[in-house]
């Protein structure tokens, strides 16, 4: 006590405390602030690829531009890992992404074919997810829903359901649908038949006629708008019948409305569809025959079908299996085909047989494996008696219709009658179907296609003019095929895109690498 | 002011720019921002905010060739200025510019001021207002992923190359020739003068005011308007600090010359009580 107080003015225990306690308070708001100097950013992560010198390329790298309004696809930004494979398909597989020269106009092409989102590793590309719209339309007792379902759905939508590749679950598909609540369900195999009966009318005249030709299948949207922006000059060489999809649409509100008695504004059209480019096609201002009413008012992808039969807790496999409704019911195994690459060729050509020489196709055009099977471009003459040699050419990715088009247009080759569909193997390996491999394998395309040849073999008939309800819907309401009434409602028209980009002139196809 | 020698820069061509949105995406991988559909970062409604570092901005454009407007998409992010505006006006040395060119944001220097933000002429840096403890937050060329030799991640996924990194000098020079020898080009680079100069340069066919550059920027570095009377700023605070310091010592002295007159003034007319008096005089001085 007595040596403090000697010097109490030099360091007093009061002072040397609040030295002490300043200290620490200034140390530990200078460590909570931090004294580190780390920069902000930087936290996170990107694929091994872009971890390079800058000045070394990455040849796989981004993503497609996908438009915001894109009716067909969506991409969640959150699941994008930027792996490039959307842009690999679109570019490599499909000549979309890339043969169009920079700088864009006022458009983000895209034919909505749906094959970035077969191939996105994190699903972050997917269908625009129309089942709300769906289950709104199903659960207003107000409005008669009726619902179509394509062929190429029932050869994968049992793959959802854990069944072997390529199964056929046509009858539990049809009863899925009547217990989800639809009031209708019909086949877009029957207006399949009924596009077969226009198109093979419509290449019969033009055949006649010689002019336009060669025609070229109209059914694939994809294509079509494929056409539409690359090679508008073929434009015309379309087959203006319309679509299976839109067929059924267009009947579904005039026909099938007339005879049931049903107020066609009271009717919402669904359809079911292995494919993200038939949303797209839907939606196109040319489709509304009737009074303005949409021919098929929402498309849901053998995906979101899926989904919606999982919510409403259905096992589809332990299901009886149920019959299509009557008078849009009813297909041929020509219809069915339609599904595979090759297919629309063969049913149009076993009727296009039948139209000009009033016979029954001979053996080898039911089973015409000429333009069957994965090659990417394929190849047949036929000889039709009264019509002569019909030269035929079938494709499918869209890059293999650039090999078909580009020898069209600097006239290397010449053909009648061409089919072309935008995805690799045609429509059961569209962009809607189930994603069971991926990216999607030739092994899931060819079994998918067995069961579509499968139904084909023990279908009732397998000729589109046989089908009954075809008979039956021209006897009572088309007359025939290409009459004034079946050119309003059955045919379309189509619009040059060109306007909308600079297309690519010189490229170079790799047709080594058209196989698919 | 600090002379960079060998300053980068990231040439955006925006004839090629697709859309596509591949850079806001590796931004925000990077960067590990928030997603926020409500705020996108490609379209017409992008905008930069707190978790869009970069943005990809469609403007859509009148044309005398085309009935449409035509659709040109600009990717906005801070503009790295060469002399930046907002460094000059933090005081703590949260925002530097680095050796490389990219004005870096150091959070743990902010004292959360924002007077970065009123300084940007280009309205970049933006705030966390939604966070209880907020920071400044804005594009930092990826400074720690070029330091190891790596484009920005932007750049670095764009799938039509209309981004490239580089050297300023380099990627001007490249610039120059490519709008002087293709007429599709306007004749301008933006980001060569502005401000001062910026290390994101722009070419495009359609002229720049027109696709939300800010045009009227002026070519002088805004810090070069207050530098010359700022820079005077320490002395000016120590020399102040000094004088008041100064003037202090002198009022208390003559304070104590004048109290210590009293007392003696005292003394003498209480002569009876001067041993007292003394005492109180030794006890004041201690």
């Amino acid at each position: 006590m007595n040596s403090q107080d000697k010097k109490p003015g030099f360091l007093s225990r009061r002072n040397f405390f609040k030295l002490i306690g300043g200290t620490g308070v200034a140390g530990a708001a200078a460590i909570t602030a931090g004294c580190s100097k780390a920069p902000a950013g930087g936290t996170g992560w990107l694929p091994q690829q872009y971890h390079t010198a800058s000045h070394w390329p990455v040849q796989v790298k981004g993503r497609v531009p996908i438009d915001i309004s894109n009716p067909s696809i969506a991409r969640d930004d959150r699941k994008c890992i930027l792996c490039g494979q959307c842009i690999e398909v679109c570019k490599n597989t499909q000549t979309v992404f890339g043969y169009y020269d920079l700088p864009l106009k006022n458009d983000i092409i895209c034919t909505h074919c749906g094959q970035c989102a077969m191939w996105c590793p994190t699903a972050a590309i997917t269908e625009r997810d129309d089942v709300n719209k769906v289950v709104k339309a199903l659960d207003d007792k107000n409005t008669f829903v009726v619902v179509q379902t394509a062929p190429a759905t029932r050869i994968a939508l049992g793959e959802e359901f854990g069944l072997s590749l390529g199964s056929n679950v046509e009858g539990r598909q049809v009863a899925a649908l009547k217990k989800l609540g639809f009031d209708a369900v019909f086949d877009t195999g029957f207006t399949a038949d009924l596009t077969i009966m226009e198109e093979a009318s419509e290449l019969i005249k033009r055949l006649k006629e010689k002019t336009t030709l060669p025609q070229f299948t109209s059914c694939c949207p994809g294509w079509v708008k494929f056409c539409e922006y690359y090679y508008p000059d073929f434009i015309p060489h379309l087959s203006t019948a319309k679509s299976p999809q839109q067929m059924l649409g267009t009947l579904t509100k005039t026909y099938y409305a007339e005879i049931k008695g049903i107020n066609p504004n009271n009717i919402i059209s669904v359809a079911i569809m292995p494919c993200t480019a038939k949303k797209f096609e839907a939606q196109r201002p040319e489709m509304a025959t009737n009074r303005n009413l949409r021919d098929v008012d929402i498309v849901l992808t053998t995906r979101e079908i899926a989904r919606l039969i999982k919510m409403r807790g259905l096992d589809i496999t332990t299901l009886e299996e149920a019959q299509y409704d009557n008078l849009l019911g009813e297909s041929s195994g020509a219809g069915m085909i339609f599904a595979a690459t090759g297919g629309v060729t063969e049913a149009a050509v076993r009727t296009a047989h039948y139209l000009a020489t009033n016979e029954p196709p001979p053996e080898p055009l039911l089973s015409f494996t000429a333009v069957r099977g994965l090659k990417g471009v394929k190849e047949a003459s036929i000889e039709i008696p009264g019509l002569g040699h019909l030269n035929v050419a079938v494709c499918h990715g869209l890059k293999n219709a650039r090999i078909i088009l580009d020898k069209l247009r600097s006239g290397e080759a010449s053909w009648d009658f061409i089919e072309v569909m935008a995805c690799d193997g045609g429509c059961i390996g569209g962009g809607g179907q189930p994603r069971t491999a991926l990216p999607p394998s030739d092994k899931v395309r060819t079994s998918r296609i067995a069961g579509i040849y499968n139904i084909d073999k023990k279908d009732r008939t397998r000729l589109s003019y046989e089908n009954e309800e075809i008979q039956l819907v021209y006897k009572n309401f088309l007359v025939r095929p290409l009459s004034d009434i079946a050119e309003e409602l059955l045919h379309t028209h189509y619009s040059d895109r060109s306007e909308h980009l600079i297309t690519k002139k010189n490229y170079s196809l790799n047709e080594g690498d058209s196989n698919s | 002011m600090k002379v960079i020698l060998i300053a980068k820069a990231v040439l955006v061509d925006i004839t090629k720019c697709i859309g596509c949105g591949s850079c806001s995406v590796a931004c925000k991988l990077w960067n590990d921002l928030e997603f926020d559909d409500s705020r996108p970062t490609v379209g017409v409604e992008a905008q930069l905010n707190d978790v869009n570092w970069t943005a990809v901005q469609r403007h859509d454009v009148q044309s005398k060739d085309s009935p449409q407007a035509l659709w040109r998409f600009v990717k906005q992010q801070c503009l790295h200025c060469l002399e930046p505006a907002c460094a000059s006006a933090c005081f703590s040395k949260a925002l530097q510019r680095n050796d490389s060119g990219a004005v870096v944001y150091y959070p743990d220097l902010c004292v959360g001021c924002r007077y970065c933000m009123i300084a940007c002429p280009f309205n970049i840096p933006k705030y966390e207002w939604k966070k209880t403890f907020p920071l400044v937050t804005k594009c930092q060329m990826c400074s720690t992923k070029t330091a190891s030799g790596e484009a920005p991640a932007c750049v670095s996924v764009c799938p039509t190359m209309a981004l490239k990194y580089g050297e300023r000098s380099a990627l001007l020079k490249e610039a120059r020739q490519l709008v002087n020898t293709n007429h599709l080009y306007i004749k301008e680079i933006y980001g060569e003068y502005e401000v001062g100069g910026t290390s994101w340069l722009y070419i495009s066919d359609v002229p720049f005011e027109q696709l939300g550059f800010k045009t009227d920027v002026g070519t002088k570095p805004l810090p070069s308007y207050t530098h010359n009377f700022l820079k005077y700023t320490p002395f000016l605070a120590i020399g102040w600090g000094m004088f008041l310091t100064g003037l202090s010592f002198y009022t208390k002295r003559r304070n104590k010359i004048t109290s210590q007159k009293q007392a003696d003034d005292d003394n003498k007319e209480t002569t009876s009580r001067k041993s007292e008096s003394t005492e109180e005089t030794n006890n004041e001085n201690l």
